[in-house]
């Protein structure tokens, strides 16, 4: 019997690995990765890496003007990791992630419309040279900055590369708020332009 | 895939590793600073940009006006020449520019502000030397919270500037009211933008006749618009040469700063009553260290009978009240020449 538990859970373990693997694989697939500029141009510049999860994806048809029109339209989770700075007075630095969903929509001819919606995000600033005067004593801040609650809204369109790696652009107006900044909420807005990355068309 | 990776990974390092090196970065040049640093005190990161020459180690602190305003704000023409002779600290304070934090608006309070100037001197001491002698300026609300400062601690000052500041903000209802009579009689008189000025006249008897916050800010308002119509008709100077050299655009995001600015003014002027309350005439005794009072002839924001009166008042031995003939609520931008050279002799005297 006990030889019987250690062979079946030997193989269990080999089949789950197995399927794990089969798993991870087509989870990869589904995957895009993005890189692009963010930042609002004349106060803060930085960069925003980013990955896609395709979680679901349904084909609408269309019929205009006697013409079959498909639209495809995606449900993605996604994570994005950024950081910007103002290079000429130093006092707009800071670090940002958020995760949440993204709609989008692609018609016949490669035309994105997406929606991201990211409920959990956090930016952390990093300030210059910082001292804290604190009860009468004076101390240098070591990595100075603060932490914010930090959701976004991204709305925005791109174009879809069909099967390249470098598989579509986009272009975002993001708008995130900044809980609790001073005394209240402060409402943020930036520009995310970049491209999307899917490796998944290079082994094609 | 890896490789991808792999850059990614590299990005993020390189990203990280340029804030760490700007933020740690502690080398200056004593003659020509060009420096940012943060105060952090209860709760509040403010910003403040020393510029100019420091060698004597001489800092002339700059307090914007507002509230809400930027502390950048008083750069340009005036304040390049002040920056050749000494430092210049501009500081954003506790809700202003690009100053952060995280408080309740219940904490705020002018006597909070008057902690965060102070936490700033303690800031320079510790960065430029217990020698590290200090002026302060303060413009327009910066004139009210430079009084609160100066009436806390004036022992680390050599002088105190006040340009078109309001000490005594509760009085300035009063104020507007004679300032506004006299100025539009005269106007009229002259044949100058009558209809404007007959609207004047028809607002300041219209007004409550005790201090009201609605009319007040209503005749706020009517003071820059009174300004605007001065200098069309050639009695200010124009402001475009003094802004010669102003930085804000570039150094503040105007969406930060603008809704920064506009709670921070919500919550001192709805919430707490400047308008309403604060009157430092009778303290003004009590300072005594040399001060320099600046304000316009055609100053409608905080007319000039607000300088005369804390000129009277106050405790220095060693004042002077300057009256800029074509000037309205800016005279640092209407006559920057002017401006920079009294200034600076104000420092040379007391430094």
């Amino acid at each position: 019997m006990k030889k019987f538990i250690i062979i079946f859970t030997l193989f269990y373990g080999i089949n789950l690995l197995a399927q794990n693997q089969g798993e991870t694989s087509s989870f990869f697939d589904k995957m895009e990765y993005k890189i692009g500029y963010s930042g609002t141009i004349f106060w803060s510049n930085g960069l925003t890496v980013g990955a896609e999860y395709n979680w679901k994806e349904i084909q609408k048809n269309k019929e205009r003007k006697s013409t079959q029109r498909t639209n495809t339209h995606q449900f993605l989770f996604n994570g994005n990791l950024g950081f910007a700075t103002n290079f000429a007075s130093k006092t707009d630095t800071g670090g940002f992630a958020n995760f949440g969903i993204t709609w989008r929509r692609t018609n016949k001819k490669g035309k994105q419309f997406s929606i991201e919606v990211n409920p959990i995000g956090y930016y952390r600033s990093f300030l210059p040279e910082t001292y804290e005067v604190k009860d009468g004593n004076l101390n240098k801040v070591f990595l100075p900055g603060r932490g914010y609650y930090s959701p976004s809204i991204s709305v925005g369109i791109g174009r879809l590369r069909k099967g390249k790696v470098r598989s579509a652009s986009y272009l975002n107006v993001n708008f995130s708020p900044r809980f609790n900044y001073n005394a209240g909420t402060l409402p943020t807005f930036s520009v995310q332009y970049g491209f999307r990355f899917n490796f998944k068309n290079k082994k094609r | 895939m890896k490789q991808y990776q792999l850059i990614f990974l590299q990005l993020i390092i390189v990203a990280f590793a340029m804030s760490i090196v700007t933020s740690c970065s502690n080398e200056f040049d004593l003659d020509n600073l060009d420096e940012t640093l943060f105060v952090r005190h209860k709760n509040a990161d403010m910003a403040a940009y020393i510029k100019g020459n420091g060698s004597e180690k001489v800092f002339l602190i700059t307090l914007h006006g507002g509230p809400g305003g930027r502390g950048l704000g008083f750069t340009g023409s005036a304040f390049n020449t002040i920056e050749k002779e000494y430092g210049v600290v501009y500081f954003d304070q506790r809700g202003s520019g690009n100053s952060q934090g995280n408080y309740s608006e219940n904490d705020v309070s002018i006597d909070l502000m008057t902690e965060d100037v102070l936490a700033l001197v303690q800031v320079m001491k510790r960065k430029f030397g217990n020698d590290a002698r200090f002026f302060l300026l303060g413009g327009s609300w910066g004139g009210t919270l430079g009084t609160a400062t100066l009436l806390k601690d004036q022992s680390d000052f050599k002088g105190w500037i006040d340009v078109d500041g309001a000490s005594n903000p509760f009085g300035m209802y009063e104020l507007y009211k004679e300032s506004f009579t006299a100025t539009a009689t005269s106007q009229i008189e002259l044949g100058n933008s009558v209809d404007f000025w007959e609207s004047i006249l028809e607002l300041v008897a219209q007004v409550d006749p005790v201090n009201n916050l609605d009319d007040f800010l209503e005749l706020n308002s009517k003071a820059f618009e009174a300004e605007e119509k001065l200098f069309e008709d050639g009695f200010i100077d124009n402001v475009e040469n003094g802004l010669e050299g102003n930085i804000t655009f570039y150094s503040y995001n105007f969406l930060t700063s603008g809704w920064n600015g506009n709670q921070i003014a919500s919550i001192l002027v709805d919430d707490q009553g400047l308008f309403q309350i604060i009157d430092f005439t009778d303290q003004l005794p009590q300072i005594t260290i040399p001060s320099l009072f600046i304000s316009g002839r055609y100053d409608m924001v905080v007319p000039v009978a607000s300088a005369q009166t804390a000129f009277d008042t106050i405790g220095s031995t060693s004042k002077e009240l300057l009256i800029f003939e074509r000037s309205g609520h800016g005279p640092l931008f209407s006559e920057p020449e002017r401006f920079s050279t009294e200034v600076l002799k104000f420092m040379d005297q007391h430094k």
